[in-house]
């Protein structure tokens, strides 16, 4: 079985169809990017995949663990699931460093020493080490997502989740946070990336996934999406968005 | 007519007032952390959706919030000693009402404080795993907090000046510890004009305290 395997996946808002008979998987190892136009439901499917978002059709498996059954513990499941956010959600009133020990601690149950010792060390890989002891508010919005990227690692996760991580940065940060998540890539991780930085698809992912009004409409090689995408919906969204 | 107003017996009833001063903040003091700890509880019932816990939750605040003090101080004095056949003291009776009562302000202070932390840090909470437990004492309440500080104070200062009501049911704070000096020496509008300075000066005190509080809270935002 792969990593994560989505099967069959609806979900409605009332009335209102957000996901529409959405199936995908992401091999161990593999790179996934899910891009679409706004509003097509890429955010909405990530966040199905660790149970942030409930749906009320089909199931997600995580490494062979269903995600919608009740049997299953969600806590225990997320811990090893890593997500990064949008606007990165880094704790406010914690340091940096506790944003990184305060899950190993308190959900990991690791002791103290052991936690900051792997935080300090994963804040240098993303090469932010000297700014342990601040406050996420005194980082830059790069830095932030840094530190979160750290945080999501610091849990050790089997796979990682990045919902539109760099969306929210200014264009000079971007390469930053795009650079660390190459790194990730290249060790092997397995990671779902929702994204529009087409860049970052074309030079890290393995595959592209392409949704939209809730459908997944191409799900294919890189070579193939960028190559000839078969959709028309596909070559619109491209065109429009490499042209410049 | 203040210059028939005769001064001099406050100094002798100073010991006495103080005793009430004390009772009052006291009691200002437990029905606080005590209102706070359990308003807490009832704004995550509110929040959360669990059925009737919830409908519970909302009907006591509700209730609370729709009588007038001095009456749940009242009927909760003369009701207790029915059910339990033994009379529970004025002052312990004055704790504990207020501690419930106050419950219910404390709780829509801190619905609005754990709403004012913004969706996505709930999501982060969940995404590293963490139960609701978790995920409220880590993450929500410390930020709702401090979010709510100036007005859980605000709020403890009209609780300070409401402890008076107590009154009602000859419970010895300030203002029944005046009234007692004051008949004592037959000297009452001394006493009660001493006993307001002393709400006034506690009261304006605290007031500004908060005030400077919330600029400093607005700058760290």
């Amino acid at each position: 079985m792969a990593m994560i395997e989505i099967q069959d996946v609806s979900k409605w808002y009332g009335e209102f169809q957000v996901l529409a008979d959405c199936s995908s998987k992401v091999e161990k190892g593999e790179v996934v990017v899910v891009c679409g136009p706004s509003g097509s439901g890429k955010s909405t499917l990530i966040k199905c995949v660790n149970g942030l978002e409930p749906f009320q059709k089909g199931e997600v498996f995580v490494n062979a663990v269903p995600v919608r059954d009740p049997k299953t513990n969600l806590n225990k499941l997320r811990a090893h699931v890593g997500m990064v956010f949008q606007h990165f959600e880094l704790f406010p009133h914690m340091t940096v460093i506790e944003n990184l020990t305060v899950g190993q601690v308190k959900v990991l149950g690791r002791k103290k020493e052991e936690a900051a010792q792997k935080a300090v060390s994963l804040l240098d890989r993303v090469g932010l080490k000297t700014f342990a002891d601040k406050h996420p508010a005194q980082l830059s919005g790069g830095q932030q997502q840094r530190v979160a990227i750290a945080r999501a690692l610091a849990m050790d996760p089997i796979c990682m989740l990045f919902d539109e991580p760099t969306s929210a940065l200014d264009p000079e940060m971007i390469g930053e946070v795009l650079a660390v998540m190459q790194d990730l890539a290249k060790e092997g991780m397995t990671m779902m990336v929702v994204t529009h930085e087409m860049g970052f698809a074309r030079n890290v992912a393995h595959r592209v996934i392409f949704m939209d009004n809730g459908r997944i409409v191409e799900d294919t090689t890189k070579q193939e999406f960028f190559g000839t995408p078969r959709s028309e919906r596909a070559q619109l969204f491209l065109s429009r968005i490499l042209s410049h | 007519m203040f210059g028939q107003l005769d001064l001099s017996v406050i100094r002798p009833s100073l010991g006495f007032i103080w005793t009430g001063l004390l009772f009052s903040a006291n009691l200002t003091l437990i029905a606080m952390s005590g209102g706070i700890l359990l308003g807490t509880l009832l704004a995550m019932a509110r929040l959360a959706s669990l059925g009737p816990l919830t409908r519970i939750a909302s009907a006591y605040v509700n209730l609370m919030r729709s009588i007038p003090l001095v009456m749940v101080i009242l009927w909760f004095f003369l009701v207790i000693p029915l059910v339990t056949g033994k009379p529970l003291g004025a002052e312990r009776s004055a704790i504990i009402t207020f501690t419930a009562f106050e419950a219910a302000y404390y709780s829509e202070i801190m619905r609005a404080g754990i709403q004012s932390v913004s969706r996505g840090q709930v999501s982060a909470a969940q995404a590293l795993g963490m139960t609701y437990w978790q995920m409220m004492a880590l993450v929500v309440l410390p930020q709702a907090f401090r979010n709510m500080l100036p007005i859980l104070l605000t709020q403890t200062i009209i609780l300070f000046q409401d402890t008076s009501l107590v009154y009602a049911i000859g419970a010895k704070d300030l203002l029944k510890a005046a009234e007692i000096a004051g008949k004592n020496y037959n000297r009452p509008i001394e006493m009660y004009l001493f006993a307001a300075v002393i709400y006034f000066v506690l009261c304006i005190t605290l007031s500004t305290l908060v005030k400077r509080l919330q600029k400093k809270i607005a700058v760290v935002r």
